[in-house]
């Protein structure tokens, strides 16, 4: 083993195992030792500064501090730790002390006030932004463009629930409950393809057999449907029930721009009027701070066809 | 003579459980490995769900950890203690039921519990996904490995106990001592799967992360450090670099790895003081981890040429450079500042694999090349399939770990941007668009390193058919010898 001519500097400890297996007796190499203290000052230094170790039922707090407001504006330094460094960082960080002071101009501004003035109107953007993809965006879709039959479109200029920025803060505050009942009884006797007719004839659409549309437009306007009550005479809809106008071409529930034939296209109405309509968007009081409520207001108001 | 030669080993040595645990080894690799790369996939294109339950990322994940630890990592780590510990003692495993007991408790155990999570049975905790009952029988498998490694040990006709069988034999006992600690539970009733752990709240997350932390400590460090102390000399056929420094990182290695599990739970609600704590025993562990580095690699030093003419030295010395980068990332990921950004996103999961492909596996593949003829007494089929397979696995994971630094330090990035406003300059959902091209990358490392375990499971099955081939055919002559000469 040891003894052999050319045998190196180093020598094994003089131990075999399975026949070829040694060690060397090589000393610690000095950078790992070097490099091994150097990590103990670290942490000595470490424990120096941060709370480290247990002591009785308390422990070491260490000597770094931290000062910042509790919710009552009392001034508090204590030693370091991560809620009081959350605290610190939310009442002090750089970015949040931007942020805060956009969001109390935003807090004592009117609607009119926020978009009359470019720099208040370019902070709601870029807030706006974030702030609808994280929680907006999951129904109504990354640019607001909804999904038709399911979430509504906010680019467009058809407005359920109103379009002017108070109601909009209205929906968003208190969310919405979308209800149109079905009318399973006119699937006999064709009656529910004369409405049909008639509904897709008010968007102007050719194709619908003139006297299935007067037949539609009877069952509409009398007591056998009763549609007017919610669509009005007009049937231009009504603000306060959230219920559609159907003379607009603007098709939020029946995939009609999606159809191709005619056939189709009364295909989709006919599912809606069988089906009837339940929608539900949250109400965000609460779940989000006011002034969120307010930057969305005004950022879905921009998306598109806000009045 | 080669006959007489292989019957007397085979008659010193129980071989036959070796070669059971490492072909079982290349069994679960290849599988574990292969649904790895398909929840890769999955999490690049949602659509491979296909809605079936059974194969969502939710419950295959724990399938993927579970098979390549547990089943391709343990089997490989059975598989060499129990030849490492009969070399070095030189004398036979004690009691080959306990150890056949062992193998097919194991066996056992990694299939059901596999199966079981896709049933959807889990216990809900990272790698401790196993259900009460499983876990009760686990721990009696691993209680008979103990015995059944210690009174080897005990019987060694070696007078010094060889530095591989003590890191393996920490890693038994800490395996047992976390396992059973972190799975104290109370079964709803004795007819249902679930439980209720001992623990609540912050404790509970401490209990878990103190046990997934040293899984990763003693399973896939320790338990590899004894493999690589083993087949490294061997295979270079040159001396361990320095004993002293295997008896100073083995025992510093031991003492620290204990203490840092908590810095998994850096900014969460946990006391200040555990998060500190955690965070410098992870730093000081820097230069004992790195001591089992030096150990390997120093022992080729003087015979570097070896990296030239020897695939399987590629191979370890290849899993010591990746152990070294691993446990130097390590630390640097358990400072709370570094965390902060690197926590939740998938940088922790290329760290992770760093040390799961890079040493963990290329160190197991390393060992059974050298293992493998050597059970069977025979030549490997093909040195240039083990290149091929060096290259297939090296790229793989350097496509795995860069694109996992790209995704998950991008996202950490994208989360914590702010505008000139002091407004969040992006939305979740943009960090999730940008991490697409990296998760596609990360697929398709995971795709080559599945191909290159695939070139081994090939090459090892040519060996083994050739090796029984050669057996027949000496067999044969012999047996015509002997009818000549009657």
């Amino acid at each position: 083993m040891s003894t052999d001519s050319n045998k190196p500097a180093v020598q094994t400890t003089g131990h075999a195992w399975d026949g070829d297996l040694q060690e060397y007796n090589n000393p610690l190499p000095r950078w790992w030792v070097w490099t091994f203290y150097a990590t103990v000052v670290f942490a000595v230094v470490y424990w120096i500064m941060y709370p480290s170790w247990p002591v009785g039922k308390s422990f070491l707090g260490g000597v770094k501090t931290i000062t910042f407001q509790t919710s009552s504006g009392q001034e508090v330094t204590t030693h370091w730790n991560m809620r009081a460094r959350l605290l610190h960082d939310l009442q002090n960080g750089e970015e949040a002390v931007k942020q805060r002071e956009y969001l109390e101009k935003i807090a004592n501004s009117s609607f009119e006030e926020i978009l009359s003035d470019p720099d208040k109107l370019a902070f709601v953007r870029s807030a706006g932004k974030v702030m609808f993809a994280d929680n907006c965006a999951a129904c109504h879709g990354a640019g607001g463009q909804g999904v038709i039959g399911l979430f509504p479109n906010l680019v467009d200029d058809a407005w359920l629930w109103g379009g002017t920025l108070e109601d909009i803060h209205t929906t968003i505050s208190q969310g919405r409950r979308g209800y149109m009942p079905a009318f399973p009884q006119f699937a006999e006797n064709g009656k529910v393809d004369n409405l049909a007719d008639y509904v897709l004839s008010l968007s102007g659409e050719q194709g619908g057999d003139p006297v299935s549309i007067k037949k539609g437009e009877a069952i509409f306007q009398g007591e056998e449907g009763g549609c007017y009550y919610c669509h009005t005479k007009q049937a231009t809809g009504m603000k306060s029930l959230g219920s559609a106008n159907l003379t607009d071409k603007i098709w939020e529930i029946a995939n009609v721009p999606g159809a191709k034939t005619y056939e189709e296209k009364r295909a989709e109405v006919r599912k809606v009027i069988l089906g009837g309509i339940q929608r539900e968007m949250p109400s965000w009081k609460g779940r989000l701070p006011d002034e969120t409520i307010k930057i969305l207001t005004v950022y879905v108001h921009e998306l598109g066809g806000g009045k | 003579m080669a006959q007489a030669a292989a019957v007397g080993t085979a008659q010193q040595y129980n071989y036959d459980i070796v070669k059971k645990f490492a072909i079982m080894a290349l069994v679960w690799g290849v599988l574990g490995m292969s649904v790895g790369t398909y929840i890769a996939s999955e999490l690049a294109f949602p659509f491979l769900n296909f809605d079936i339950p059974y194969i969502t990322f939710g419950r295959l994940r724990p399938v993927h950890t579970t098979l390549v630890i547990f089943g391709f990592g343990g089997s490989a780590l059975f598989a060499t203690s129990y030849y490492v510990v009969q070399r070095t003692c030189q004398t036979r495993l004690w009691s080959d039921f306990l150890a056949n007991f062992t193998f097919w408790g194991w066996q056992v155990g990694v299939a059901a519990g596999a199966l079981s999570y896709m049933l959807g049975y889990s216990q809900g905790r990272e790698y401790a996904e196993f259900e009460w009952p499983l876990d009760i029988a686990i721990a009696v498998v691993w209680v008979a490995y103990f015995v059944v490694y210690v009174q080897t040990l005990r019987r060694r006709s070696q007078p010094h106990i060889y530095v591989a069988n003590w890191f393996y034999l920490a890693f038994i006992l800490a395996t047992a001592l976390l396992h059973i600690f972190n799975n104290l539970a109370v079964p709803v009733d004795l007819f249902t799967l679930k439980s209720y752990s001992l623990f609540s709240g912050a404790q509970d997350a401490m209990t878990q992360w103190w046990y997934g932390h040293n899984a990763v400590g003693f399973f896939l460090t320790a338990a590899f450090l004894g493999m690589m102390y083993y087949f490294v000399p061997k295979q270079a056929g040159r001396p361990v670099y320095s004993y002293r420094l295997s008896i100073i990182h083995f025992w510093a290695l031991i003492f620290l790895y204990m203490w840092v599990g908590t810095h998994h739970l850096h900014w969460t609600a946990i006391p200040d003081w555990t998060s500190t704590l955690a965070a410098t025993f992870s730093i000081l562990l820097l230069m004992p981890s790195w001591g089992g580095m030096i150990n390997g690699i120093m022992t080729l030093s003087g015979a570097w040429d070896k990296l030239r003419s020897d695939p399987i030295m590629l191979f370890l010395i290849t899993s010591l450079s990746f152990y070294g980068m691993s446990t130097f990332e390590g630390p640097m990921m358990s400072l709370k500042s570094v965390n902060a950004l690197s926590h939740y996103t998938d940088w922790t999961v290329g760290h992770v694999h760093s040390g799961a492909l890079g040493w963990v596996a290329m160190v197991s593949f390393g060992s059974m090349y050298h293992l493998i003829p050597r059970l069977y007494d025979t030549k490997i089929y093909s040195t240039r399939l083990i290149y091929v397979h060096f290259w297939l696995a090296t790229i793989g994971i350097v496509l795995y770990i860069t694109s996992m630094w790209v995704s998950g330090i991008g996202q950490g990035l994208l989360l914590r941007a702010f505008d000139e406003y002091g407004n969040l300059a992006y939305t979740f959902v943009e960090s999730v668009a940008f991490m697409h091209i990296p998760l596609v990358v990360r697929a398709l490392g995971g795709g080559f390193f599945v191909a290159g375990i695939l070139t081994m499971a090939y090459n090892v099955t040519m060996t083994i058919l050739r090796a029984k081939r050669e057996q027949a055919e000496i067999e044969a002559k012999i047996a015509a010898k002997m009818a000549a000469s009657a």
